[in-house]
């Protein structure tokens, strides 16, 4: 492995500097994923720019206009306004979890892009998982 | 009863791939004699054991067996028979079913290409029943597909309604399982080589076609997994630089290096240890990749749900992260090769320019896959890496593979002289002109796509130069003399071949991306509007209700002035026992472009409908390019023996 030695510190350093290059482009491109809580929590969360914002749709407090809707999502213990341009999805609706992308100003969160979100379990409109005996009760 | 059946296949298949692992190694140890009437027992019962699980697990779901909780969880009365069949892979234990079947197929194939006197075969089989051990204890374990419900339901949930939604859930799963274990046959003759401390290209001459089988398949299943995305998920692309998308490219961008440089090795005996370490890291990557979809540990459209499978897909990985580069880092002087570079301008340069980008870009994939995972394991912090980043780091590789592609091929062996190059790049640089200076008159400005243009062009014309003029070269009529060259070098022209349908992936995924566009339309019954040259007219919702879903949606005429071109049905299917609607978008493919339409709100009350309507250009090109990869694997995987008896006389790189 002599022979290689030198070749194989140089192409380590490599990796690291690219590593390094890449890492520090990526910067602009990374979206964050924050809850209701999480966005209360933050000390600075308006400087962080847009982020992803998920919760569930609270019951009750869906509002349209015409060029969006506001509605408020929560993640069980914080609440938090929405301002949503375009028209929401055929999906959207009480109760169900969204994640929606856009800017926080202190006090309402503004989005115009949300993703209705999918998952490979069988929810209950309470958001519980089924399992086949709760869906099927044998007689 | 069909459970216990079931279970007992399971155990039957990991009882054998113990003893083929001890028989294995005992025939290693023994210098592989009698190889063959030893591990006879244990593969048969491996496949045998196999055959006996997938059985049980398709017979339990056909016949509404709801006493396993697999098939309660993934299936229903009303589920169409086709999904039925298909559930059986359709989530995470199932699946791994199927990964054990494949598994169990390939080793029967090394089986029967056993010799005489094989330690390396026989190690191999050993490594196979390794990694046999692996699957079938999990299904043993932690992914029991026939565990059984106390209490008996009597309906089941139905399959995961994105993937009854479409016919293509039967066929891809299979063709990626295909490739990704594949990948596996590979990796257990390079450890077998390592094992035995042998140097010569043997066990790549051996591994050539399951390696091309393997890369074929999973070629297939990648352009299957984005056809799947274009036409079910609805969000209206093919691939979003998703993890899971990434988890089946990964080891795609390292096999292709591999199959590549594996070309170095057998014709000027290079690069051996470099192949060992390709084909390591490719198996480490299916690994990976199956741990990223099957942990839950990122957030992607379609990955299964979290469970001990995950930290166990973890500890394999490191298993085999460990236990396969320490070994080479122990025995790869070993399998070093000594034939040196005479000169980068030569085939052999171009080949290892060509790994580099290849294993570049795999890095580059990697690293964004990853990070958000090292992020969030440091600071706590849930990051996505946007497409972006993924865009702006693989163009431009993927620009100079192209260059490499095009010139690589007519490179010589061993040291090019600059005339010979230019005499044979002269006229494909001349067409590259043309076909260039063509598109900007036609209006094309953008300086990427411009770029794609161009070298796919260069690749193309090339290849085009090389095949006319060794066809000119020999004896027959040009077109038998044509077809004839295509048969005496499967293996150099199914490259080329497969180096087309790149070039064509190339310029479709370009101009699909480079010039799309995306419009929000709201229309009430009756009334149209225009949508980018086109217009649109929505006729009238629809509702009917199928065996095992409701469909809504609207119906639409497309028109192109006063030409009708298609009547168009984007629609939402809602399943039973699911509370989210799947959309289902309808396209119309044209030679120009396609466009797609893709419900996002319908009121059946008052008429209104939302729609998404966009355009992308040259879509058809981009699976047909798909497909002729595929071909060209499969081309090049087609009468190897010939290959070698007619070596003396080969014609090709005139």
């Amino acid at each position: 492995m002599r022979r290689y030695r030198w070749f194989i510190v140089a192409g380590l350093g490599l990796v690291a500097v690219l590593t390094g290059f890449l890492v520090a482009n990526i910067g602009a491109d990374l979206v964050y994923y924050r809850t209701t809580s999480e966005v209360v929590d933050e000390t600075d969360p308006v400087g962080k720019g847009r982020f992803r914002l998920g919760g569930q749709v609270v019951p009750g407090s869906i509002a349209a206009d015409a060029t969006g809707v506001q509605f408020e999502v929560t993640d069980g213990v914080v609440t938090l306004e929405v301002d949503h341009r375009g028209a929401p999805q055929q999906l959207f609706r009480e109760g169900i979890g969204v994640v929606v992308e856009g800017t926080w100003d202190g006090s309402t969160f503004h989005s115009d892009s949300m993703i209705i979100k999918h998952d490979e379990q069988y929810r209950t409109e309470d958001g519980g998982v089924y399992t086949p005996d709760s869906r099927f009760p044998s007689p | 009863m069909i459970a216990l059946v079931g279970y007992a296949g399971v155990l039957v298949a990991l009882a054998s791939a113990v003893a083929l692992v001890v028989q294995g190694v005992r025939s290693y140890l023994d210098g592989g004699a009698g190889a063959a009437d030893r591990l006879r027992f244990p593969v048969w019962g491996l496949i045998g054991g196999a055959v006996i699980a997938m059985g049980a697990l398709e017979l339990a779901l056909l016949t509404d067996d709801f006493s396993i909780e697999y098939v309660a969880r993934n299936h229903a009365r009303g589920t169409p028979l086709l999904f039925t069949i298909a559930s059986a892979w359709a989530a995470l234990e199932g699946s791994i079913v199927l990964w054990g079947l494949v598994l169990a197929g390939y080793a029967v194939w090394v089986f029967r290409s056993l010799e005489d006197d094989d330690p390396i075969g026989a190690t191999a089989l050993a490594v196979i029943g390794a990694v046999a051990i692996f699957f079938f204890g999990l299904m043993a374990s932690a992914a029991n597909p026939f565990t059984t419900l106390a209490v008996v339901p009597a309906d089941g949930l139905g399959a995961n309604p994105l993937l009854q939604n479409h016919i293509l859930m039967a066929i891809h799963p299979p063709m990626l399982y295909m490739g990704y274990v594949g990948m596996t046959v590979p990796f257990a003759f390079a450890i077998a080589a390592l094992a035995a401390g042998d140097g010569t290209t043997a066990w790549l001459e051996r591994t050539r076609r399951w390696a091309l089988v393997a890369w074929s398949f999973l070629t297939l299943g990648v352009v299957l997994g984005a056809w799947w995305s274009y036409e079910v998920l609805g969000w209206g692309g093919y691939w979003a630089w998703d993890p899971v998308e990434n988890a089946s490219f990964l080891p795609w961008l390292t096999a292709t290096a591999f199959i590549h440089s594996a070309v170095v090795q057998r014709r000027r005996g290079m690069l051996q240890a470099w192949n060992v370490a390709l084909v390591i890291g490719t198996f480490a990557l299916t690994i990976l990749g199956t741990f990223l979809t099957r942990s839950g540990v990122v957030a992607s459209v379609h990955s299964f749900t979290q469970s001990a499978v995950g930290p166990a897909l973890l500890g394999f990985l490191i298993v085999i992260l460990i236990g396969g580069f320490g070994l080479f880092a122990a025995r790869g002087h070993l399998v070093a090769s000594t034939p040196r570079l005479d000169s980068l301008a030569s085939r052999e340069g171009a080949f290892l320019l060509n790994n580099l980008l290849l294993t570049l870009f795999a890095f580059v994939v990697l690293l964004g896959t990853i990070y958000p995972m090292i992020l969030e394991a440091f600071t706590g912090d849930r990051v996505s890496v946007g497409p972006p980043w993924f865009d702006r780091t693989a163009i431009p590789i993927g620009l100079v593979l192209l260059f490499a592609m095009g010139i690589g091929p007519i490179v010589p062996y061993r040291a090019a002289r600059a005339s010979v190059v230019w005499h044979r790049l002269r006229s494909p640089l001349q067409v590259t002109a043309v076909v260039s200076a063509a598109v900007v008159l036609l209006g094309l400005r953008s300086v990427t796509a411009l770029l794609t243009v161009a070298l796919a062009t260069l690749v193309v014309a090339a290849i085009v130069r090389n095949a006319h003029v060794s066809a000119k070269a020999r004896p027959h009529g040009y077109l038998r003399s044509l077809g004839g060259l295509f048969r005496a070098d499967p293996g150099f022209w199914g490259g080329m071949i497969a180096h087309t349908g790149v070039a064509l992936v190339a310029v479709a995924i370009s101009f699909s991306s480079s010039f799309d566009t995306r419009t929000e339309i709201t229309l009430s019954a009756g009334e149209s509007a225009p949508f980018d040259g086109y217009t649109l007219t929505y006729v009238a919702p629809f509702a009917r209700e199928e065996s095992n879903r409701v469909v809504i949606g609207a119906e639409f005429e497309l028109y192109r002035g006063t030409r009708h071109l298609a009547t168009l049905h984007p629609r939402l299917n809602q399943y039973d026992n699911q509370v989210q609607a799947i959309p289902t978008p309808a396209v119309h493919t044209g030679l120009r472009e396609d466009v797609y339409l893709s419900l996002v709100r319908i009121e059946q009350g008052t008429s209104a409908v939302t729609i998404d309507a966009m355009r992308f250009p040259l879509m058809w090109m981009l699976w047909l390019g798909g497909l002729v990869v595929v071909a060209g694997g499969a081309w090049s995987f087609t009468a190897k023996r010939r290959t070698r008896d007619l070596r003396p006389a080969e014609v090709s790189g005139v």
